[in-house]
């Protein structure tokens, strides 16, 4: 059994009277483990696809099966536990809490499951360590460059340690050689824990070190294909 | 979301907003200070007046002549007449002793400094009427018939001692053209309707001596007190009997302490009113504000609401998130404005010279208003917050 599976997923926006689609019949499988990175031209709804994936945005049609069950009718409240569970999202703008230190950025997941603080913290503690930031615990955003900044908020992603990790342009605002760094950690993580990554990127470079990469065209999926991991 | 966890967050996000929080707050301080000091103050008020009948005792009344129309054109009233006053208890059944006083007022003198005091002339019984304390010498006795002694009031005594007009008893002080000698000093007495206020703030002298003074003065009260038994109403028919029987008969008005402590009922009531008047509005006007701090933090926090709504939040925890903290907000602004409620009762009762107390109804009282105020001001801008789309959220900024 796949990890999940849309079958011809269709989301439309409306803008002013007219719905716009933006996702025309997306399928798409993939099983626990992989390491998928999407391709594809701005706007082709790349990060519409993600938010559907991720249960941040409700497709208008099609199926999609989270580990076999069928996720349409739903409530909020599941979709909020699901998200806290199943998903890790990275996003491109970091998206930390600039209030928070790097500690409390990652216990946030853990908060809304009711752990109590000792908890949070020992796990929050455990997955700095992982992506190497353990020793900025006590940091705000703001006193962390941007490659420490993406690493907090990948250690946010884990702490719940979710089934999916939902990257859309982790990179993308990080030079090449910080980009490659986090690109590392994605790799290791992906084969050491095993950990289903997604990630979004515009990088070749960066989608060549990935098994499997999509790439989508105006709403669809266009190709999917594996290739044998290499060297950038 | 644990409470201890939520209530550190929210503290946490109010000082990084501290300027306009405290502004926010400024309706809400004066609202809860001033709905505190107006119930302070009625409730000192009251205490007041109720010490003062645990001191005198409730069987005491205060007999006015009612003023006739003839007379109002004409002048001062003539006043009662001394001997038909001091006549009553021989002759009323109901009447144990009386205490007559005329009152007047006169400068005081004393190196080159001057300054307004009243006066009351009084009889002997005066003192027991009124359950008073010296705190040194005697009081004005009936032997002192026409003499220049002066009994000092409590709170004059001390305003005095402070001027250094007067040191103590024995001393002579100068009062219009006259030399008085201080023969005794009172010790402050609860204050409130029925005791004469001069026997804080004034002179008392022999009532001889003062209705000599000018003919202007005139006994205008009597105290009574009326043997055991016997109720005001029952006391107030036969002296109301006795007076119009005189030769030169006349009317007059009777204060009961029932009747003070009625009166004295109804003033708290419309103070109630126009304290819950004030407080609302008030109350009102800082709810608003505080809505208005809210509601801007969210559009201010629309990122941030995302992000915890993409790592898992739900609507109620982003709810419970801004309500908490908009209870917080208002109950900082409740415990300010106890502070100041508490601070400006301390200042009137000083300056009433009733007794301070911190009245604990009044505080719980701040704290629950404070609290609901939060809540209902609080509610629509955290349903907002919970309501946003997440996805758009994320996308502000
Ligand atoms: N909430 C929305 N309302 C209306 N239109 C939207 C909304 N979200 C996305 N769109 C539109 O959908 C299209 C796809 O957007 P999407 O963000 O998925 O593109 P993308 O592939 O991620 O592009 P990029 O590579 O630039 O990030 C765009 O044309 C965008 O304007
Ligand atoms: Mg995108």
């Amino acid at each position: 059994m796949s990890l999940f599976k849309l079958e011809n997923i269709r989301k439309s926006f409306a803008l002013g009277p007219v719905q716009v689609e933006v996702l025309k019949g997306v399928n798409l499988e993939v099983e626990a483990g992989e390491l998928v990175s999407i391709m594809g031209t701005s706007g082709c709804g790349k990060s519409t696809l993600m938010n559907v994936i991720g249960f941040l945005d409700q497709p208008t049609s099609g199926r999609y099966l989270l580990e076999g069950r069928e996720t349409s009718s739903l409530t909020d409240e599941e979709l909020s536990t699901i998200r806290n569970k199943k998903i890790g999202f990275v996003f491109q703008q970091f998206n930390l809490l600039s209030r928070l230190t790097a500690l409390e950025n990652v216990c946030l997941p853990l908060i809304y499951r009711g752990l109590n603080e000792r908890e949070q913290h020992r796990i929050a503690r455990e997955m700095l360590a992982q992506v190497g930031m353990d020793e900025r615990a006590g940091h705000k955003p703001t006193e962390l460059s941007g490659g420490q900044q993406q690493r907090v908020a990948i250690a946010r992603a884990l702490a719940g340690s979710p089934s999916i990790i939902l990257a859309d342009e982790p990179t993308g605002a990080l030079d090449t050689r910080v980009g490659q760094d986090i690109m590392n950690l994605f790799l290791e993580l992906n084969s050491d824990k095993n950990i289903t990554t997604i990630l979004i990127t515009h990088d070749p470079n960066i989608a060549a070190q990935c098994r499997r990469v999509v790439r989508m065209k105006d709403g669809k999926v266009a190709q999917s294909a594996d290739q044998a991991r290499g060297a950038p | 979301m644990m409470l201890k966890a939520s209530l550190r967050e929210a503290a946490r996000s109010l000082a990084a907003a501290k300027q306009r929080s405290l502004l926010a707050l400024l309706g809400i301080v004066i609202g809860i200070g001033s709905v505190i000091a107006l119930v302070s103050m009625g409730t000192m008020a009251q205490r007041e007046t109720l010490r003062q009948f645990m001191e005198m005792g409730t069987d005491v009344i205060s007999i006015q002549e009612e003023q006739r129309r003839e007379d109002r054109a004409g002048g001062a009233p003539p006043g009662f007449s001394l001997e038909d006053v001091l006549e009553m208890p021989a002759r009323l059944a109901s009447v144990r002793s009386v205490a007559p006083y005329a009152s007047a007022f006169g400068e005081l003198r004393k190196e080159g400094q001057r300054q307004s005091i009243p006066i009351l002339g009084v009889t002997e019984g005066f003192l027991d009427m009124n359950k008073l304390a010296l705190a040194e010498g005697r009081f004005i006795s009936d032997l002192d018939v026409l003499m220049s002694h002066a009994v000092v009031g409590g709170n004059l005594a001390e305003r005095l001692v402070k001027q250094g007009i007067i040191a103590g008893v024995g001393e002579d002080i100068y009062f219009d053209d006259r030399k008085l000698t201080v023969v005794g000093v009172l010790r402050p007495a609860a204050m409130g309707a029925m005791r004469p206020y001069e026997c804080n703030e004034g002179l008392m002298l022999p009532i001889s001596t003062v209705l000599r003074l000018s003919p202007q003065n005139t006994v205008r009260t009597v105290m009574a007190r009326l043997e055991p038994g016997v109720t005001s109403s029952q006391a107030a028919d036969e002296i109301r009997q006795y007076f119009s029987s005189l030769p030169r008969a006349g009317q007059v008005r009777i204060t009961s302490p029932e009747q003070i402590i009625e009166h004295m009922e109804r003033q708290s009531r419309m103070f109630t009113l126009l304290l819950g008047a004030i407080g609302s509005i008030s109350l009102i006007v800082g709810g608003v504000g505080v809505m208005n701090v809210m509601l801007v933090s969210v559009s201010e926090r629309k990122r941030e609401i995302g992000i915890r709504r993409a790592l898992g939040a739900q609507k109620k925890d982003i709810q419970w998130q801004f309500l908490i903290e908009s209870v917080l907000l208002s109950l900082m602004g409740g415990f300010l404005g106890i502070v100041l409620g508490v601070g400006a009762s301390f200042l009137i009762a000083r300056y009433s010279q009733w007794q301070f107390e911190i009245i604990h109804g009044a505080l719980v009282l701040g704290v629950g208003v404070s609290m609901a105020v939060g809540i209902f001001f609080g509610y629509y801008p955290a349903r907002q917050a919970a309501a946003l789309n997440p996805i758009q959220a994320l996308r502000a900024e």
